[in-house]
């Protein structure tokens, strides 16, 4: 009497038993979807960066022209410049700001943690235009702050409004909720007892964060500054609406590019520099996390 | 023994430079509670999957009932298993966890009801069957796990160190129910454990393994009596396990140095004078009398020693011995036995065939 | 945990009023542009006039309509691919042994580190380039299922970690073939995570500007007409528009709380 099942014994359903081929089934159809729809396209608009645009449309003729203009002419040099230390700003503030709030919610947050993280997160859901709106709508000149100043018979306050201060806020409020669920990540994996054996070894608090939870959550926070600081560089809504006519940063005059003048061309090797300094910034940070030393161990899932 | 209905040939199994299975080679009968013992790491629970279906040996055939379903998947195989960690579907009542092989199966609603109950009824949870697992203590979880492994009658059940999550009475109780059930269903049961006293009490025959080798096979009053290797000797059992050189060899028995003492024992094969060996004696065959009045056996291996502590375990006592030379020896024996008080000295001595000796391991 | 010290204590408060602070930085500018919303005066509403006017105003609308279904479609769209495609990736991810597995995880996040604006400008010229297609809604959907998939990776991996796949062994010695067990003990007991992954999508891309504008031009979506009206100045409807879609993410992120509760609480996990 046969004990077993009559399994399929066909070829195919023999190569299905195949774990390797299992895995790749399962893992192959979304690498191959990004490596199309994302690798591809970035790889094409470098292409398309050393060509030409003639009346709206990309001509084939490869050039260097592109990257002669933007690399000399300083108007650019300087929008790039503006839009990093922007973006360094941005990433700082953001930094400084959410590490303490992550700390508390990680440590002290208990069966309220789930919550409270959710509720800086959930903000960035509503969508860029809807947030850029709201924090004009109280920044700006006829906005909350100033309105109430001057009801008040104060003077508004001339920085706030179109201004690289008022960009820098707003590029806080949209990206900070990134870089408090990073380094929350982090510190959720983080055993805090740790720090009572710093202390008992003689450490005081601050020393006890620079030497043992700075370093062992270093992945996670830098995980957050990459996350902050490539959109900021890129930001182009939000300097442009907050901005005012000085506040024009890097995206903005990508963004036009694709725009009004339609220089396709121009337009990808801005995009190039972008993604390149974006790159070089990540790799560099990279390289700063010695995976041993961050207390990850290696384990697979 | 009846025709074997599991047959392992030569199974080897490799993850990355470690070999968790090396040559193993083990048939097991219709009617056998069969142990795979070792510690952990040994790989008892690779060989386990390996049967089970869930991992593939690189090496080796597996045969059931004459089949070769070495490639076979798991779901193929239609064995019972239970695990560990009871493993229950969370989201499943106990009726539907325990009714989920005949579902995969196919069978028809009456003959699933049937089926069902029996097992259910098999294990005493009638009663319970719309209870969610996390409604359940650790006992009956258990006995939800055996009725699904047992629900569809498979002609081998792997039970994979089952009670080791249990508290020590509800152990107690279980190993001699799942006997039982062994005894009473007549198939064959694989059990894997770390436990030798479950392995013991539970099982007919017992093959020991150690880092993937398997150190012997066989029923378990001969490992336990006449072990062939030295684990085996200090695994299964509670033995003394001391190390010594042979000094001199008499015929069949040789003379040990060990710390200064003698000890008498057989000589293990192809061993000379000088070699260093691995010495066990079980503790329960050493005898200890008081010093005084204590005879001289011949040809037993007598040492001189004060008695330490007493610990009393209701049936026996464990008598911790201390030597002149600073080692210490564990003898059990009847508790309260005549004379024995701690700081009296004693006489311990036991026959050279009670003990086994084996060429010492490279340190 | 040990007894918290007067420092610690003082650590605590400090780090609790930025929390707070935090809370009304995000918050406040929401709540005011709902309130606004409602409000005759839109720089001073105080004290304050109630109208609906600005809802009616956004009704009428010519683009609303065609606007929201097609934001909405672009969100259905997105969710289910990005769903789809990560609940697959890390089922193979935590199922099976593999030399490829620490790449595969960084492709599939890796779009989390490109800006939208790249994404956008990317795809519209590779698409209308390479590919030949027109910039039309199926397009949008696949430029932004290639962010959509990393947030539905995060959140699926997130919760499938915590899974006990030993269950699904279980399976399958009782004779599931894979798939079987996938739709009776995998799914039953992680389906959460992926209504989750699907919610994060959908709102990412039904919300997205800078990916979806690019590549569709002058069809219309909520965010683009937003985006048009707040080009010619800030216009009361827009306030409508945003607590409209507000309260839309909200309910979507309650739902999704109450998913991750249950979650966690009932079905299976290993402690």
């Amino acid at each position: 009497m046969s004990q077993v099942e009559a399994v399929r014994t066909s070829p195919l359903g023999r190569l299905w038993m195949n774990r390797n081929l299992r895995f790749a089934c399962l893992t192959l159809p979304g690498a191959i979807f990004i490596l199309l729809f994302l690798v591809a396209p970035l790889m094409s608009i470098v292409v398309f960066s050393f060509w030409r645009t003639e009346s709206y449309n990309l001509i084939a003729e490869w050039n260097l022209d592109n990257y002669r203009v933007l690399l000399s002419d300083p108007t650019y040099l300087t929008f790039l410049w503006r839009s990093t230390v922007m973006a360094v700003a941005v990433s700082l503030i953001s930094l400084v700001y959410a590490y303490p709030v992550a700390y508390l919610i990680a440590k002290h947050g208990g069966r309220y943690r789930l919550i409270l993280v959710l509720l800086t997160a959930a903000p960035f859901l509503t969508g860029i235009i809807l947030r850029v709106t709201a924090i004009q709508h109280i920044l700006g000149p006829i906005g909350l702050i100033n309105m109430a100043l001057t009801t008040f018979g104060m003077e508004p306050v001339e920085v706030l409004m179109y201004s690289n201060v008022a960009s820098a806020i707003g590029l806080v409020y949209l990206w900070v909720p990134f870089m408090v669920l990073a380094i929350y990540l982090s510190l959720l994996n983080f055993n805090f007892e740790l720090l009572e054996v710093a202390k008992v070894c003689g450490a005081r608090p601050w020393q006890a964060f620079v030497a043992v939870t700075w370093p062992l959550n270093w992945m996670g926070t830098t995980i957050g500054i990459v996350l902050v600081f490539v959109p900021t560089l890129a930001s182009s809504v939000t300097p442009r609406f907050l901005g005012g006519v000085d506040g024009a940063l890097y995206g903005t005059i990508l963004a036009h590019q694709f725009g009004a003048t339609g220089t396709w061309a121009l337009g990808s090797a801005m995009g190039v520099i972008l993604f390149a300094l974006s790159l070089i910034v990540i790799l560099g940070i990279w390289r700063t996390v010695n995976l041993r030393r961050s207390g990850f161990t290696g384990e697979e899932a | 023994m009846t025709e074997a209905v599991l047959q392992l040939d030569d199974i080897v199994k490799s993850f990355g430079a470690t070999k968790a299975v090396d040559r193993v080679s083990i048939d097991v009968g219709r009617d056998e509670f069969f142990s795979l013992l070792g510690p952990s790491g040994s790989g008892k629970t690779t060989l386990l999957r390996i049967i089970a279906g869930l991992e593939t040996p690189d090496r080796g055939r597996v045969l059931i009932n004459g089949e070769d379903v070495t490639r076979l998947p798991p779901y193929a195989r239609r064995l019972g298993m239970v695990f560990q960690d009871f493993l229950l579907f969370p989201h499943r009542t106990v009726a539907e966890n325990v009714a989920f092989p005949l579902k995969m199966q196919g069978v028809s609603p009456a003959v699933l009801k049937q089926q069902l109950e029996w097992a259910l009824d098999l294990v005493h949870l009638t009663g319970l069957e719309e209870r969610f697992p996390h409604q359940l203590s650790g006992g009956q979880k258990q006995r939800v796990a055996l009725a699904r492994g047992l629900v569809s009658r498979p002609s081998v059940l792997l039970l994979d160190e089952p009670l080791a999550n249990l508290d020590r009475e509800l152990r107690k109780e279980m190993e001699i129910e799942v006997r039982r059930f062994q005894i009473d269903l007549g198939i064959p049961f694989i059990y894997v454990t770390h436990n030798q006293e479950e392995a013991l009490t539970m099982s007919d025959r017992m093959a020991v393994m150690n880092r993937g080798v398997l150190e012997q096979v066989g029923p378990k009053l001969e490992l336990y009596e006449r072990p062939r290797t030295g684990f085996v000797a200090a695994f299964v059992g509670s033995a003394n396990r001391l190390h010594g050189e042979i000094r001199g060899i008499d015929g069949a028995v040789a003379r040990i140095d060990w710390g200064g003492n003698e000890l008498l024992g057989a000589t293990p094969s192809g061993a000379g004078v000088g070699d260093r060996v691995d010495y066990f004696i079980k503790s329960e065959r050493i005898a200890i009398v008081p010093a005084e009045g204590a005879g001289n056996a011949e040809g037993h291996t007598r040492l001189a020693a004060r008695l330490r502590d007493v610990i009393f375990k209701g049936q026996y006592a464990d008598y911790i011995v201390t030597l002149p030379s600073g080692s210490e020896l564990v003898v059990s024996g009847p508790p309260a036995l005549d004379g024995l008080t701690p700081r009296s000295d004693v006489v311990l001595h036991w026959p050279a065939e009670a003990a086994d000796v084996f060429a010492a391991e490279a340190p | 945990m040990a007894a918290v010290n007067p420092g610690e204590r003082i650590l605590i408060v400090g780090q609790s009023v930025m929390l707070l602070l935090l809370y009304i930085f995000l918050y406040f500018p929401i709540f005011y542009v709902v309130y606004l919303s409602f409000m005759e005066n839109n720089v001073w509403p105080f004290p304050p006039e109630f109208t609906l006017d600005h809802y009616a105003l956004l009704e009428s609308m010519s683009d609303f309509h065609e606007g929201l279904i097609n934001s909405t479609l672009i969100g259905l769209g997105t969710g289910a691919l990005s769903a789809l495609f990560a609940c697959l990736a890390v089922v193979g991810l935590l199922k099976y042994r593999s030399r490829f597995r620490a790449a595969l995880i960084v492709l599939y996040m890796s779009p989390l580190f490109v800006a939208h604006i790249l994404i956008g400008i990317s795809t519209l010229m590779f698409n209308r380039g390479v590919l030949d297609m027109p910039g039309n809604i199926p397009s949008t959907i696949l430029a932004n299922t290639t962010y959509g998939v990393a947030f539905a990776f995060l959140v699926i991996l997130a919760q499938l970690l915590r899974y006990d796949w030993r269950l699904d062994e279980a399976a399958m010695v009782f004779g599931a073939r894979p798939a079987r067990t996938f739709w009776e003990v995998t799914l039953p007991n992680t389906w959460p995570a992926l209504l989750g992954a699907f919610l994060v999508s959908f709102i990412l891309a039904f919300n997205n500007l800078d990916i979806s504008f690019y590549n569709l031009g002058a069809i219309p979506t909520l965010p683009t007409i937003a985006w048009g009206t707040l080009r010619h100045g800030v216009k009361p409807e827009l306030y409508a528009l945003a607590s409209i879609v507000n309260a839309l993410v909200f309910l979507i992120l309650i739902t999704l709380y109450f998913l991750l509760r249950t979650g966690l609480v009932k079905l299976g996990h290993r402690d």
